[in-house]
């Protein structure tokens, strides 16, 4: 048995056991993810149009995501909605800033793995760039969009005759809890992911003005600012989506 | 109300200044450039030996020097790039650009991009203050505290160059951790019971992971395929995955010990069996989303590369392995410490039991 499929098994068998039903449930979501993932690239390397790849599958991943996390489906919908908003909003932000930086494609570093490879393979890396900060940064956006809608449903719940003044003043006070700590998941989670490139930057002694213009880090550092703003942003519109949901009922 | 708005215009004006200089800086020991005149020509059809049809360009100009002795000079040059942008990039006017000249021609290294960086912080730093009010200082601190923390761990590293890599990210993750805790948290009990959690559940879950990739004999695990890899591919994949479940494990740790604790204050009477169901209960509810954070970040980080191998008809069995077999492993490792966390966080939260029935 390879390692993988042996991790794969102590997983479903713990998630299992500790979660239950919501734990398979969490376990297939996983799953779906890693398709939908493999899916994206075969689906453009086939030479399917990137935008509209873009269009289609990043309101599906946030739906799989979120709906097969979350079991009270007045949160998930609150949760979707507003990490939708948020995810348009950021896709600005990152076409914005990805503009500015043209840092498109692999940098200098991805040299010797390209050997053989095709370096004119017909396809939009600029697009692929957008495609790849959008991913990286859902993952934080809808489980922020989730803890937030969870603690503001629930102060709706328990309070009813809330004033408006006092509703927003308690949404702030959940959203720094849920920001600070999720802001650190998103910080080490590219911690993670960039190890070896920091490692890379640190040997081949670069000046730190040589990384600041480095193609791969600004890449690197606009997905985790683009993270942290996305998780920044679901606070007020989180808030804003509960109200006028509630205000409807 | 009106000192924030004052602090959010003296950042933005702060901020707006400093990417500006920056944009304007040119004092870089590389030589720096602006392009003045550029020509882009018609594109040129190609294809390589896999079929794949691209375009080329070539784009022709001038550009003049902004620093070294030569300042102000002008200069050709001459820059080919495929329309895919892949490992060659497309240049626009007033543009600014390392370069490298010889007697007549120059030749662009790299462009400019240190102001973008200034910009976004920019940015990341208004919200940060919009949103987060009193308490943004604590991110802001927390978020300098881990890059120091990060970049002495880099350095101790390769000072012992790969070896020991689980003492060194352990370690690194203790300090991490009780950083991370004591600038949130400041210290008291609850801190320490989020702290021993936190800990208790990366040792577990490493254990239990290595544990599984010793008994497999970590058979259909491919070193080879650590990107950038400058030492030994093994301690770094080690080290990645110690430090990227950390922040989820400390996330997780903080939200069930803090409403463990809330309930333990709103009913002092609560028993171990009713605390340990509500443990698991909020667990469950926050596992599913932090283990697909993770995902997505190391799975994304391939995706580039995994459609060039898919574009240059690779078996999708050899792709997977040479591209995203290993962010799926660190992924499930993380998963493992993201689940075993749940009733590590609540087992760990009966310390506050005892405290509240001894009062």
């Amino acid at each position: 048995m390879s390692s993988l499929s042996a991790l794969l098994l102590t997983l479903l068998v713990l998630i299992c056991l500790v979660g239950g039903t919501a734990g398979l449930k969490s376990y297939l979501s996983i799953i779906i993810n890693f398709l939908l993932i493999f899916f994206v690239a075969l689906l453009i390397s086939w030479g399917a149009n990137i935008w509209f790849t873009i269009v289609c599958f990043v309101p599906l991943k946030l739906l799989t995501i979120i709906y097969l996390g979350t079991h009270d489906t007045k949160i998930a919908d609150r949760a979707f909605i507003s990490s939708l908003i948020v995810t348009g909003l950021i896709a600005i932000v990152i076409l914005g800033l990805d503009y500015s930086a043209q840092a498109i494609g692999v940098g200098d570093q991805t040299g010797e793995d390209l050997i053989g490879m095709s370096t004119a393979p017909g396809l939009n890396y600029g697009a692929i760039g957008i495609l790849v900060a959008l991913f990286s940064t859902l993952g934080a956006i809808s489980e922020a969009a989730v803890a937030m809608s969870t603690g503001l449903i629930e102060l709706k719940k328990q309070n009813k005759e809330l004033s408006q003044a006092a509703y927003w003043q308690s949404a702030q006070n959940i959203g720094q809890d849920i920001l600070g700590t999720a802001i650190n998941t998103i910080l080490f989670g590219f911690f993670g992911s960039c190890l070896a490139l920091f490692i890379w930057f640190t040997r081949l002694h670069y000046t730190l003005s040589q990384i600041a213009n480095d193609k791969l880090f600004v890449q690197e550092a606009l997905i985790i600012v683009d993270s942290i703003i996305g998780v920044l942003l679901i606070v007020p519109l989180a808030t804003w989506v509960v109200n006028r949901g509630s205000k409807k009922n | 109300m009106h000192k924030k708005t004052l602090s959010l215009v003296i950042i933005a004006l702060l901020g707006l200044i400093a990417t500006i200089t920056v944009y304007f800086r040119t004092d870089y020991a590389e030589t720096l450039a602006v392009i003045t005149q550029i020509k882009t020509s018609a594109p040129v059809s190609e294809k390589d030996q896999y079929d794949n049809r691209d375009q080329q360009l070539t784009q022709t100009g001038t550009l003049k020097l902004l620093n070294t002795k030569k300042s102000g000079q002008t200069f050709a040059f001459t820059n080919n790039y495929d329309r895919s942008q892949l490992v060659n990039q497309h240049f626009y006017k007033h543009q600014r650009v390392f370069v490298q000249v010889t007697d007549q021609k120059a030749t662009i290294d790299n462009a400019k991009r240190d102001w973008v960086l200034v910009l976004a912080g920019t940015i990341l730093f208004l919200l940060i203050v919009q949103v987060l009010n009193q308490k943004s200082y604590l991110v802001i601190l927390s978020l300098l505290f881990n890059m120091i923390i990060f970049g002495m761990t880099i350095r101790l590293d390769i000072w012992r160059n790969g070896t020991n890599p689980i003492l060194i990210y352990s370690l690194a993750a203790i300090i991490f951790a009780v950083g991370s805790f004591l600038i949130f948290q400041g210290w008291h009990l609850k801190m320490a019971v989020m702290l021993l959690s936190t800990i208790s559940a990366l040792l577990l879950a490493f254990t239990l992971s290595y544990g599984i990739m010793a008994l497999t004999k970590e058979k259909g695990i491919t070193y080879m395929a650590v990107a950038y890899a400058t030492q030994s591919p093994r301690s770094l994949f080690l080290g990645q995955t110690l430090l990227g479940v950390l922040g989820a494990v400390m996330d997780e740790s903080t939200d069930i010990v803090t409403s463990l604790n809330e309930l333990l204050e709103q009913q002092p009477t609560v028993s171990a069996q009713q605390l340990w169901q509500s443990g698991l209960a909020i667990g469950r509810e926050i596992m599913g989303p932090l283990i697909n954070v993770l995902f997505l970040i190391f799975m994304a980080d391939a995706l580039p590369m995994t459609i060039l191998y898919l574009r240059d008809n690779n078996a999708i069995n050899y792709t997977f392995t040479y591209t995203l077999s290993l962010g799926v492993i660190q992924s499930l490792i993380s998963a493992i410490g993201i689940v075993l966390t749940v009733p590590i966080a609540t087992l760990t939260s009966l310390i506050l039991r005892r405290k509240q029935v001894q009062l």
